[in-house]
């Protein structure tokens, strides 16, 4: 193998997160240190970066395209946007370098596609955001969780639950690779339905006007080529400097909170609830079947 | 005492002797320096023929050497002029070094703030180890540390006497008026009050961080690779100056490092 390359690490002393004092040299030891988390999600994946050179509490910027200088050893694809009209060259974070690499960039959000690079068209997962609506808080969002993990589990279908980090939470079944986006798509709709006759705490529409105050957006629209979930354990661009947190349903049960999991207290050393989910590859009902 | 606890003695060279005084009683003492300065030091060279350079005293106005006798000190009034001093107006004033640390009071050395504390010495029995021993156990048995004054060199100093280690140290202290109120600072007074939220999440990472004091877990990492570039040298090896860069950076680029072998290490 070619040696491990070389990274300036730049500016390190910049504060990125000011009501904490944490600074991108700390972020960047963060990523190193839960690269063996990561990776296993992101290696084969397109990452979008959310990247706040200025710190959190100003404006950032998304980035899909491997930015001018990036390094020839850095993992990119292609991809020809229809709608842009133009080619994408997404990184592909698959090794802790890149990893680094990008935290020196103030890439404090990672998002990546929840299909593989490789086959972009096949969903690894069915995703569902749950996404509460002000004044609805993160126990509201909580609680439907909960009833959708019931209604899961009626299925016969094992789920797996990340934080956001914000006020919202991530449910995933791990797929065999032989759906479409569309199909995915719509069983997760299916979902969100049964799930609002169940509870009127549960909208499933993302229209304006469906997602009334105090409610829970059950949102399905991110199941499709190309768009993209946080990563677990990314870090959020929030003063509180959380992480998108994989929990087991039992820790969301006893209590846990988005602000339990931030860039001090998640380590790689953690219990982790995901392990095995990319190999516990699942069916999923379709409506066409 | 747990024999790996114990440190190398210290060099024997008073800096000072005298005796401690307690009412009519007298110690006969003689005070060590109990914290060593492991700094290396170099000397300066001429870097052209490798030889030792030297300072000088020059006059700015004739640039001729001036000898230590005909040295004086003045007192800056206004910019550029001087009121002169010579030693002996000085020494004059000087605090009478009476060769005694009397003792005032005892206090629960605990309840003076670290700030305070300035060098440590420690004391030894000189000529009367007997006193010193009744002393020494005086002081265990009721763990209360004796307050006074000690005069070194040209400053008297507050001090306090205690118990370390079954020997008496003494730890010079500041003055009240040296030690600055930092609430007179216009930059702490407008601080402004966190919110609760943030207050509560800085205070899980403290509980997070929160473990005992070792003080062996920490050591002055510039000396030994300063003792590593000496070892170096002195076995021929050139050294390449690195680029200047922060110290982080290269701790990053090991961190890096160690996470790739430990990947490595778990896929084998």
């Amino acid at each position: 193998m070619e040696p491990s390359p070389t990274i300036e690490f730049s500016n390190t002393g910049k504060v990125l997160f000011p009501s904490l004092g944490i600074t991108k040299g700390r972020v960047i030891e963060y990523y190193i240190r839960m690269a063996p988390r990561m990776l296993p999600h992101l290696e084969d994946r397109a990452v979008m970066l959310h990247r706040f050179p200025e710190g959190v509490d100003h404006e950032g910027f998304y980035e899909k395209d491997a930015p001018a200088g990036t390094p020839s050893w850095v993992t990119t694809a292609v991809h020809h946007s229809e709608t842009a009209d133009r080619d994408i060259h997404y990184i592909v974070c698959d090794r802790p370098e890149t990893l680094a690499w990008l935290a020196n960039l103030a890439s404090l959000e990672l998002h990546v596609t929840l299909s593989r690079v490789g086959n972009p068209r096949v969903p690894l997962f069915a995703f569902f955001d749950l996404d509460p609506q002000p004044p609805a808080q993160f126990p509201e969002a909580a609680e439907v969780a909960l009833q959708l993990r019931d209604l899961l589990v009626e299925a016969g279908v094992r789920s797996y639950l990340k934080t956001s980090g914000k006020k919202g939470l991530h449910v995933l079944i791990p797929l065999e690779e032989k759906y479409t986006f569309r199909q995915v798509r719509d069983a997760v709709h299916s979902a969100g339905i049964l799930l609002s006759r169940r509870s009127d705490r549960v909208v499933h529409e993302a229209s304006s006007r469906a997602k009334r105050p105090g409610s829970v957006l059950v949102d399905y629209a991110q199941n499709a080529a190309w768009k993209t979930m946080i990563c677990p354990y990314s870090l959020r661009a929030r003063e509180e400097a959380t992480v998108s947190m994989p929990i087991s349903w039992q820790a969301l049960e006893s209590g846990a909170r988005p602000e339990d999991f931030n860039i001090g207290t998640v380590s790689s050393k953690m219990d982790d609830p995901w392990r095995g989910i990319l190999s516990d590859r699942q069916e999923i009902w379709t409506e066409s079947e | 005492m747990n024999e790996e606890e114990k440190e190398p003695a210290p060099p024997h060279r008073p800096i000072w002797s005298g005796s401690i005084s307690i009412g009519l009683v007298n110690i006969p003492v003689k005070a060590n320096p109990l914290v060593r300065d492991h700094s290396i030091s170099f000397r300066l060279l001429h870097v052209r023929d490798g030889q030792p350079i030297r300072y000088e005293r020059v006059c700015e106005h004739d640039h001729e050497t001036v000898p230590w006798a005909d040295v004086g000190r003045g007192y800056e009034v206004r910019p550029g002029e001087f009121l002169l001093f010579d030693k002996k107006e000085l020494d004059a004033v000087r605090p009478e070094s009476d060769r005694r640390i009397r003792i005032d009071k005892f206090v629960y050395s605990l309840g003076l703030d670290p700030v305070y504390f300035n060098s440590n010495y420690l004391l030894l029995p000189d000529k009367n180890p007997e006193a010193y021993a009744l002393l020494l156990a005086a002081f265990r048995s009721e763990g209360k540390a004796g307050i006074g004054r000690i005069t070194l060199r040209t400053k008297e100093y507050p001090a306090i006497i205690r118990e370390y280690r079954d020997a008496l140290i003494l730890t010079t202290l500041h003055y009240r008026d040296e030690v600055m109120d930092p609430r007179v600072l216009e930059e702490l007074n407008s601080l402004k009050e966190p919110s609760k939220k943030e207050l509560e999440l800085a205070v899980r990472i403290i509980n997070e961080l929160s473990g005992d004091l070792d003080l062996s877990e920490y050591h002055d990492r510039y000396r030994e690779q300063v003792e590593d570039l000496i070892r170096k040298k002195m076995e021929g090896e050139t050294i390449r100056v690195e680029e200047p860069k922060a110290e982080e950076a290269k701790e990053l680029m090991a961190a890096l490092r160690e996470t790739l072998a430990q990947m490595k290490a778990g896929q084998s």
